[in-house]
């Protein structure tokens, strides 16, 4: 399959998020000589798939290498580097791997500036990969953006597509002066977009991916893409006209942006790929609800992983995260109540709408 | 180093058999069903290290209390042997192990001395600490047993794990499944040290390597290594040394991957198959080839049983989605 990118113009190409990913951490290389890429399996042939295969040999050994496993320790030692000069880009094969990192990355990277009343950078970059489906499990599927952006003085970002990638990584390595948290995610991988060398870049921030006036659909990751494909579905068969907007920066997002939209739809769907409890969904209500509480004409619906750790077995997997089904009966219900009577897709797995993807990993 | 000082007794000898067919048989069966995309759970394979896990729960005889790592299939069957639970979880039915919501990498059986399997690499190993602990506390008799690989020994946890449980004068049984690989990694790009065991004996931990790649040489040791730690009350560390034939994840091989090679692999470890050797001996036991069969088609028909019934078990229902995540009555 394949999916428009944010903003389609002339100039096209087609390029996966692999793709995207393998050009940024090449051309991260080729610019910047304090820029180094350290991670289990950077250096094979799967290259974290793909986005650093051939990597190492073309930059050597020391600008691209292996580690053991020490998560932790990598880390910290990314962080020393970072200290004295380096850009370091460290990668997670599954965003639950960087949970050994946390005291790191959160006791350390993220409070070096401040509290050493500014005498530290810390640039940094740490790429860590979301797992869906295909009984990921339990520990391989975490998607832990509420968590990172909880604690001030992380940056996290979320690129939902190719485009994203190739505006925001230049933008973020070896500029942003901060650690940087990329929650990329698997299922996009394999994706193709169609991306442009636009002026208009995706911004280190939210961005309207959709214009609309009917309802204000806020989303993150591949949630992004399945509002996308929401929308056309229920413009389609409905006549109704979805504003997407990708929120994209976890940490830093456009709240203005999205009150204004909000201010314009009066109706609201959020779509996370975490859990809704203390995450993006209740950050979103409580950003628009202190600006003001009169902004929604209705309770909002939300959509995001049921409250609980994932199962594998695919009957409930299939029901724990939210599906094109569910993203556009959300959206058909803010706008025309829950007894909208419009037949609603049957893709109930994502799996069956991103067929390429097909474990184990 | 092998440590099949003398032939174990005829009996022994064909328990291991047995056990390793079983292993070696279940994963045979994922091979040719998983492209049915029926078991949708990424599957980390045994297939080739068995006689590490065989040959220590073997000689368990049953008091263990088994933790291990996502690469889990031998270490459940060869503690269980229970073919029903494993191909039900595998398959996500009720009727399995953590009721089709673990998968392979999570597998637990703690009614049957298995106490869990973690797919974080090196989890388990602290986790195995603290049982051993309790079990002495509690005193159960049983002891805890730990596998893991040689890339969970490049990790910090299982540092702080040996020394505790030499600190804590405990009798864990620390089962280094050493294949060589982290993924495709190899252990002499990840660790400065020669051997593993040289690191860890001034911990305060007995250590034993072991690269015979014989389920009745594990057999022994681990025998003469559980007696030690709990008359000592000392941790053991054992390192057995083996292959896994498969790749890294998954049912395919890696000869293709270019960080090892098909022929090396074959004569090294395949041609002396621990499966294989283990049944030569039964016929040097004097046990006839059609006796021999006897015992591998009752394991198979087990097998197919096995996977029949679970295919025909029920799927998990959406109400269970959501039981079992607190203490609540599930
Ligand atoms: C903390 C953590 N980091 C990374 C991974 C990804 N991973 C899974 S298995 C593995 C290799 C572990 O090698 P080893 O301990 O030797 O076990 P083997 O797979 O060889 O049995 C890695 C890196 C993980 N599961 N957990
Ligand atoms: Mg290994």
């Amino acid at each position: 399959m394949s999916i428009a990118a944010v903003k389609p113009v002339q100039g096209t190409r087609v390029l996966s998020y692999a793709g995207a990913l393998l050009e940024t951490m090449d051309a991260a290389l080729a610019d910047h000589a304090n820029t180094f890429i350290m991670g289990q399996g950077v250096d094979d042939f799967k290259g974290i798939f793909g986005s650093t295969t051939g990597l190492a040999e073309k930059y050597g050994a020391q600008r691209v290498f292996d580690v053991p496993l020490m998560e932790e320790g990598m880390t910290g030692v990314a962080i020393g580097a970072s200290l004295v000069g380096d850009y370091p880009i460290t990668t997670h094969i599954r965003a639950d791997f960087s949970f050994l990192a946390m005291n790191q990355i959160i006791n350390l990277a993220a409070k070096y500036r401040y509290m050493f009343g500014g005498l530290m950078r810390c640039p940094m970059l740490i790429r860590i990969v979301v797992g869906r489906s295909w009984g990921q499990g339990a520990q391989h599927s975490q998607s832990p953006q509420a968590t990172f952006a909880h604690y001030p003085g992380l940056t996290v970002v979320m690129p939902s597509s190719s485009q994203a990638i190739l505006d925001m990584y230049p933008a973020i390595i070896n500029r942003h002066p901060g650690p940087v948290i990329s929650i990329e995610h698997r299922l996009l991988y394999n994706l193709d977009f169609t991306v442009s060398p636009s002026e208009h870049r995706v911004p280190l921030t939210s961005y309207v991916a959709r214009k609309g006036s009917d309802v204000t659909v806020v989303a993150t990751s591949v949630m992004v893409l399945e509002a996308l494909r929401a929308a056309q579905y229920v413009e389609d068969k409905a006549g109704i006209s979805a504003e997407i907007i990708d929120l994209n920066s976890i940490s830093h997002p456009d709240w203005d942006l999205v009150a204004a939209s909000v201010a314009k739809t009066g109706r609201l769907v959020v779509a996370d790929t975490s859990w809704l409890e203390y995450g993006v969904a209740a950050e979103v209500c409580r950003q628009l609800v202190v600006r003001d509480p009169g902004l929604l004409r209705q309770p909002p619906t939300m959509l995001g992983m049921a409250p609980a750790p994932c199962p594998t077995a695919k009957s409930l997997e299939d029901i724990y995260y939210p599906s094109q089904h569910e993203t556009v009966d959300a959206i058909l219900t803010q706008v025309k109540g829950d007894k909208h009577g419009i037949a609603l897709p049957v893709e109930r797995s994502m799996t069956e709408g991103y067929k390429r993807f097909r474990g184990p990993f | 180093m092998s440590f099949a000082r003398e032939p174990l007794p005829k009996a022994t000898a064909i328990q291991l058999f047995k056990s390793l067919y079983l292993a070696r048989r279940s994963e045979e069966y994922i091979v040719k069903h998983y492209p049915e995309n029926l078991m949708r759970t990424p599957m980390h394979m045994s297939m080739g290290q068995e006689f590490v896990c065989v040959g220590v729960c073997s000689a368990l005889e049953g008091k263990a209390d088994v933790f291990a790592s996502y690469r889990s299939h031998a270490a459940f069957l060869a503690q269980t042997h229970d073919t029903d639970r494993f191909f039900s979880e595998l398959y996500g039915r009720t009727s399995g192990t953590g009721e089709g919501k673990g998968g392979s990498m999570h597998l637990a059986a703690p009614d049957q001395g298995h106490i869990l399997s973690s797919g974080v690499v090196a989890t388990q190993i602290p986790v195995a600490v603290g049982a051993a602990f309790a079990n002495r506390q509690l005193k159960t008799g049983r002891t805890a047993v730990v596998f893991f690989g040689d890339g969970a020994a490049d990790a910090g946890v299982f540092w702080e794990s040996i020394n505790a449980a030499a600190l804590f004068k405990l009798p864990v049984i620390f089962v280094c499944e050493d294949n060589g690989y982290a993924v495709d990694t190899p252990r002499e790009a990840r660790q400065m040290s020669k051997s593993l065991s040289d690191v860890v004996k001034p911990f305060g931990a007995d250590t034993y390597e072991d690269d015979s790649g014989d389920v009745e040489s594990v057999y022994s040791l681990a025998k003469e290594a559980v007696a030690k730690a709990h008359r000592d009350r000392r941790p053991a560390f054992l390192n057995i040394k083996c292959c896994r034939y498969l790749e890294h994840v998954g049912i395919g091989t890696d000869w293709n991957w270019g960080y090892r090679d098909q022929a090396t692999v074959e004569r090294e470890w395949i041609d002396r198959d621990a499966l294989k050797v283990q049944r030569k001996r039964l016929a040097e036991h004097q046990v006839s080839e059609a006796a021999i069969a006897a015992i591998e088609d009752e394991i198979d028909k087990a097998i197919q049983a096995s996977v029949k019934r679970a295919s025909q078990a029920p799927i998990p229902t959406p109400d269970r989605l959501h039981a079992g995540v607190f203490y609540e009555k599930a």
